[in-house]
């Protein structure tokens, strides 16, 4: 015991010396608290030009840090940092100071759309993929027998990474979405997550790096705290879409924003949000891959990309996603005129309700009355005049499950499939309401 | 660890104490400046145990105020990675604890807790071994590691560790 105390007291002493000697900041590290996150050096905003692509050149090869012994345990950090092994948080290298991103976006706008490419944003969870804590994962052990390999990532889809005491899923299709996507557009990774999570993530998603490249954008690299802002996209506005769940993140460009079906695999998700349905790792089936959002979204993003390449090749300058956008979605439900019974409460302003938001945007017109140009009645209850009326005068009568799905499936969906019968049968849940204000 | 260095500082001094008392103004201020801050380099000053000289006053143009060098000798505290440090535990939560070692704070994260210690939450939250032996709660004493420190312009955090050998609680306030 005695040695033991003194090898110790040895070692301290060595300890002692050397930082009392020397003048060596390894062990501190003093921050300048005021050091904005993104100023960088110039030289490399000119170094970067000379790159195929047009990165915001957050790339690791940059990088001057020299401790590079990544500790593979940077999960989580506290107060800068590390909690496992006490090292500084690396923080982005490379970045480009804010002043000088204007002219350079022009720029790249352009280089991108003289190559036939836009903008495309994706969001992660429930977008692209579903994580879960490892300590609410319930009795889906039986999950983890079927768990995919993290050695190949290529192949699998249900990933458990104990090193973040997370599991994730990957959504159907999302593999063949991204190769289609990125032939036509230029992807970048935006999650509200903590950056380490976001780089596992892109791992996942993308282990050759060829869509992403260092394309990721996490929570620390917004500017607001719980927004995401188009204002670290090295794009102009005019060519940028976003593939999101959650409008409320996007409030500033509602208009390019595309909004996606929830991706709930994990029952701790349902739960999340509050929903009592089953999940799909419950129900053990699975999105359709030919069916499901993604799907959807690729055809989408295929009818934006060429009517948008169609305006440009004729008029440059009027060339903007956004009226793509509204008026492709304008057309679903072109020329239908809807009439609302009992779906919303008494003396409530309608026209701020979601669904009746969401009617407008899809190109229908909605009336308070009935009339001979009404053409469907969305209703909650077959027993009330409005759909007695509607049966008799041979309008469609659909529950406000279908308005929904239009809006989701981005086309007008048979009317005979949102039949007032489901409520009954409580066979049709809503998603919780995506507010539109 | 605690250092006995001679510092120096340039003191400013207002017209109305010239006088008989100069000194001791001087060194009054010096104390209401500096004990209880935190540099980057000598760590937190404790507390000033003398005066080793006062240098020539230069008179400021445009004020009248006067600035006087001062040397003086001061405890200092100053973390060091690797070092060894008893602490009190301050809070607990599911993700470890923090502790305080006189003025500066420490995080041990529960991955860095042994393994057999659980967080079990509760009134009191704590970290508690499988058969109830040991507990670490608010105000226990714990001996720990330093793995990592970071400093600021007015303080200083660390990152700790009770993984390995000898260390952990010291004191539990339980059994008081």
């Amino acid at each position: 015991m005695r040695e033991d105390s003194s090898d110790a007291a040895d070692d301290f002493g060595a300890i002692l010396a050397a930082a009392l000697e020397s003048d060596s900041e390894e062990d501190i590290a003093v921050l300048d608290s005021k050091r904005v996150r993104m100023c960088k050096e110039e030289e490399n905003a000119k170094t970067d030009e000379s790159q195929s692509s047009a990165s915001l050149g957050f790339s690791e090869s940059n990088s001057d840090i020299s401790k590079d012994k990544a500790c593979s345990h940077h999960g989580e950090f506290m107060k800068g940092l590390c909690v496992v092994c006490g090292e500084m948080h690396p923080m982005p290298s490379s970045g480009v100071a804010f002043r000088y991103i204007h002219p350079r976006r022009a720029r790249d706008t352009e280089k991108l759309l003289s190559q036939k490419k836009l903008y495309l944003i994706l969001d992660l969870d429930h977008t692209l993929l579903n994580s879960t804590p490892l300590s609410l994962m319930t009795h889906e052990e039986y999950l983890k027998a079927r768990e995919d390999s993290l050695q190949d990532v290529s192949k699998g889809s249900l990933f458990v990474l104990p090193h973040m005491h997370i599991a994730t899923k990957l959504r159907p299709f999302v593999r063949t979405f991204l190769e289609e996507a990125s032939a036509m557009f230029e992807m970048y990774i935006y999650t509200m997550g903590a950056r380490p999570y976001a780089l596992e993530m892109a791992n996942l998603l993308d282990p050759d790096k060829k869509y992403f490249d260092a394309r990721v954008i996490s929570r620390d690299d917004g500017t607001q705290r719980h927004q995401k802002g188009l204002d670290v996209i090295l794009g102009e506005e005019s060519a940028v879409l976003v593939l999101d769940d959650t409008e409320n993140a996007w409030t500033k460009h509602k208009d390019n924003l595309i909004l996606m079906e929830r991706y709930h695999y994990f029952s701790s998700s349902c739960r999340q949000f509050g929903f009592t349905c089953k999940s799909h790792s419950q129900l053990e089936h699975d999105e359709s891959k030919p069916d499901g959002a993604l799907a959807t979204a690729i055809s989408v993003l295929n009818q934006l990309h060429s009517t948008f390449f169609a305006v440009f090749e004729a008029e440059p300058s009027v060339a903007d996603v956004r009226q793509v956008l509204k008026s492709l979605q304008k057309g679903i439900l072109k020329g239908c005129r809807l009439v609302f019974s009992r779906v919303f409460p008494t003396k409530f302003p309608v026209e701020s309700h979601p669904v009746w938001r969401m009617a407008e945007q899809l190109g229908a017109t909605c009336s308070e009355r009935m009339e001979q140009t009404v053409t469907h009645v969305v209703a909650m209850d077959a027993g009330t005049g409005k759909s007695r009326w509607a049966v008799k005068e041979k309008k469609f009568l659909v529950n406000p499950g279908w308005v929904e799905a239009c809006y989701y499936g981005w086309k007008r969906q048979p009317e005979d499939r949102y039949c007032i019968e489901q409520i009954m049968k409580n066979t049709w849940v809503s998603e919780e309401p995506h507010s539109i204000s | 660890m605690f250092f006995h260095i001679v510092l120096e500082r340039n003191m400013q001094l207002h017209p109305r104490y010239f006088g008989r008392n100069l000194r001791d103004h001087l060194v009054t201020k010096l104390m209401k400046d500096v004990e209880g801050t935190c540099s980057g380099r000598h760590g937190f000053v404790v507390a000033i145990t003398g005066i080793e000289s006062v240098g020539k006053g230069l008179i400021r143009d445009g004020t009248g105020f006067v600035t006087f060098p001062v040397k003086y000798q001061c405890i200092v505290f100053r973390p060091f990675k690797g070092e060894i440090l008893e602490a009190v535990v301050t809070m607990v939560n599911k993700m470890g604890f923090f502790a305080e070692a006189g003025p500066v704070q420490m995080f041990v994260s529960n991955h860095l807790i042994p393994d057999d210690m659980e967080f079990q939450s509760g009134d009191v939250p704590n970290y508690t071994t499988s058969d109830g032996s040991v507990k670490i709660q608010k105000d226990s004493e714990v001996r720990l590691k330093i793995i990592g420190t970071r400093v600021d312009a007015t303080e200083i955090f660390c990152i700790g560790t009770i993984k390995d050998d000898f260390l952990g609680v010291i004191n539990d306030p339980a059994t008081i």
